[in-house]
């Protein structure tokens, strides 16, 4: 964890006279951890209360009082809502719809940090004309709405004969279509010095050597920071499989959930059985932002500071 | 029905792995077609190396909204073949009406004219006046979508900074505190929407459930937030905050950290106060951030929604978000052609509102020389 130990002075607007000590100065101490404390309540209390429904009991869901640690817990429901799920669609097991899940994510994630890398490489070590308009052009398309080309991009997937299949969900990314990503890892490849690569052309290296053997190692960081936004982006993705996919046994986790909450959940929500898939849901990106906070944030930071 | 696993991954993995190969080739080509075109190696390489990125620019955003932009003259079903119906679509969906209201119990349908549907209905005194459009949901959606960013944006850049300004105060386990306020952003957005429909639950919700004394105290019926119409939108706004505030404040607290403490000193001789120093120093050395902040939180507001309108019922008088509009229109009533003019006045509405940030960015964004190179 990056905890700063700089020196205590000028270390930030308000606190640039903390060696007085003043009473004053403890008093804001004192106010800034309460809201901190106050804000990460507030920030964990719904995921408290997420993982305490799923434990619960339909009985317990409407006592009308908030209780945090359900008593007894019933680790149970995490079982009994996919042996519900596949009553009604037989085949709809944990393992397959996590498996399908996997699928796109690891295919979309690979073909995006792939050619991000490749496109990112020729926005910023080559020089060619009408490259900066030709990015600029790259970035403004994150300006249309998504559900816009969905429609035409729909029709495409129909004519190829890919409709419900994982191909719209996957290939595609091969493309770079992530204009944010291209983004981030120019911003990386402008911080390389340009000696590397003329020592490496002095000694005879190609394109691809370089890329290979130079590029690929120095980029590793953003390349980490990428993965983790893209294993987000992909196992959270719900419009995409929404669109295309119309078996229930070929549906990721995201839309499953929709499924379950569109028949057997229909009349009356079953929420400790829909918390039990929100808590399956969240876990695994949850637990790679835990293991890959640092590049995470660092990633984030590269985007957000120096744009 | 279910053709099992392997027969659905196989196919998708040969082809991907086509794709993968054919791309590479077309890279190769383009380098070699260049070079016997006399072009240098440096920038035949480059332009080789973005086609990637290119020949699907061509295909899913130029093609695309070329033949969106088609579709929105047309009448299409995904049956028949699109018919060419001019600006139709467009007349529908601009067709509105205001009718008067001769008295504030009169019901709406007598004074709206034929195929019209009510969108808002506004009470003065002892009369009123009916909003009604053929659309009618569409335009609901937009009255639902539009507040919603307005108001999401700046509620949650102000909060982010106040929580990156406590956190930029010598606070210690730093790391942790950023690690736990971003958690929010990294829910998926389906869990979030389906945990805040369970958390404003009517019935046995969190929120109810916590705030039942002082309804009971006041004698106020029990809310039905994402139902009832005046409470919908402030319900979809504390989720929105709830998802955004922490992962904002951490970029902001980055772009907080960036500020060269020598300004603050110089500050301090010509003896400024703690005021004067945010209002003068900080935010001026933090606009570049807070713009990036301000476009990038418009335009994904915008076009927010699938997630929320799927896993999240509303009353009909609040309708939906637009992209959900959007979404039922095309792909449950299979009106491909009104859908593609819904996205087009969806488009036209982001540039005009990106158009005006970036106007306004000469006046309150402050960009350093150094920073500019950096880019």
């Amino acid at each position: 964890m990056a905890v700063t130990t700089s020196p205590p002075t000028r270390e930030s607007l308000f606190s640039n006279q903390p060696v007085r000590m003043s009473s004053g100065w403890h008093i804001r101490q004192a106010l800034t951890y309460a809201l901190l404390i106050f804000g990460g309540l507030i920030v964990i209390i719904p995921f408290i209360w997420m993982i305490s429904t799923s434990l619960k009991t339909p009985e317990q869901l409407f006592v009308g009082t908030v209780d945090l640690i359900p008593n007894p817990a019933v680790p149970q429901n995490y079982a009994d809502v996919w042996s519900q799920l596949s009553s009604i669609a037989p085949g709809m097991t944990f393992w397959r719809i996590i498996g399908n899940s996997l699928f796109i994510t690891l295919l979309a994630m690979f073909g995006e940090i792939f050619s991000a890398s490749l496109v990112a490489y020729g926005f910023s070590r080559f020089r060619w004309r009408g490259r900066d308009a030709v990015f600029t052009i790259m970035l403004a398309t994150v300006m249309i709405p998504s559900i816009l080309t969905r429609i035409p991009g729909f029709l495409i997937w129909k004519q190829l004969g890919l409709l419900n299949t994982y191909d719209p969900l996957t290939w595609p990314a091969l493309f770079a279509w992530g204009p944010l990503y291209v983004f981030l890892m120019r911003q990386f490849y402008l911080t390389i010095p340009n000696e590397i690569e003329e020592a490496a052309l002095m000694d005879g290296a190609n394109v691809a050597q370089i890329y290979w053997y130079i590029m690929l190692p120095l980029i590793k960081p953003i390349m980490l920071a990428i993965a983790v936004f893209s294993f987000q982006g992909n196992w959270n993705n719900f419009v995409g499989p929404l669109l295309y996919l119309t078996t229930p046994q070929m549906y990721p986790l995201a839309l499953a959930m929709q499924f379950f909450q569109n028949s057997v959940s229909k009349a009356a929500p079953l929420w400790q059985y829909m918390m039990a898939l929100s808590v399956m849901m969240a876990l695994p990106v949850l637990i790679i932002y835990f293991l890959a906070q640092k590049q995470f944030l660092d990633g984030i930071n590269i985007g957000g500071v120096k744009g | 029905m279910d053709p099992g696993a392997l027969q659905t991954y196989l196919p998708t993995l040969v082809r991907y792995v086509l794709v993968a190969i054919g791309l590479g080739i077309l890279m190769v080509v383009a380098y070699r077609v260049q070079i016997r075109l006399g072009i240098k190696r440096e920038a035949a390489t480059g332009r080789a190396l973005v086609l990637p990125w290119v020949v699907g620019f061509l295909i899913f955003n130029v093609f695309a909204i070329g033949a969106s932009l088609y579709l929105s003259f047309t009448d299409y079903n995904l049956i028949q073949a699109p018919k060419w119906v001019g600006l139709a679509n467009y007349q529908t969906l601009f067709k509105l009406d205001v009718s008067l209201l001769g008295s504030s119990d009169q019901r709406s349908a007598d004074v709206m004219p034929r195929g019209y549907k009510e969108v808002q209905r506004v009470s003065v005194a002892n009369g009123g006046f009916v909003f009604s459009a053929q659309q009618a949901d569409f335009w609901r959606s937009i009255r639902l979508t539009l507040p919603y960013a307005f108001l999401s944006v700046p509620i949650g850049m102000i909060a982010a900074l106040g929580v990156a300004l406590m956190l930029n105060q010598k606070v210690k386990l730093l790391g942790f505190w950023r690690v736990l306020y971003y958690m929010p952003a990294i829910l998926p957005a389906v869990a979030t929407a389906l945990l805040w429909r369970w958390i404003f639950s009517p019935s046995s919700g969190l929120i109810n459930n916590i705030l039942s004394p002082i309804y009971n105290l006041f004698g106020w019926e029990t809310p039905r937030w994402f139902t009832d119409p005046n409470l919908a939108l402030p319900a979809f706004l504390i989720m929105s905050l709830w998802g955004a505030f922490g992962a904002n404040s951490v970029i902001i607290l980055a772009g907080l950290k960036g500020i060269p403490k020598e300004l603050y000193e110089a500050a301090e001789i010509d003896g400024a106060g703690e005021w004067a120093k945010f209002r003068h120093v900080t935010i001026p050395m933090l606009s570049p951030t807070l713009f990036y902040n301000l476009v990038v939180g418009t335009i994904a507001a915008l076009g927010v929604g699938v997630e929320l309108g799927a896993f999240i019922p509303t009353s009909a008088t609040i309708g939906t978000f637009t992209s959900y509009q959007l979404y039922l229109d095309a792909f449950s009533f299979r009106k491909m052609g009104l859908a593609s003019a819904e996205g087009w006045i969806l488009l036209v509405v982001i540039l005009v509102l990106t158009a005006l940030i970036f106007r306004s960015s000469s006046a309150w964004v402050f960009y350093q020389g150094s920073r500019e190179e950096a880019t």
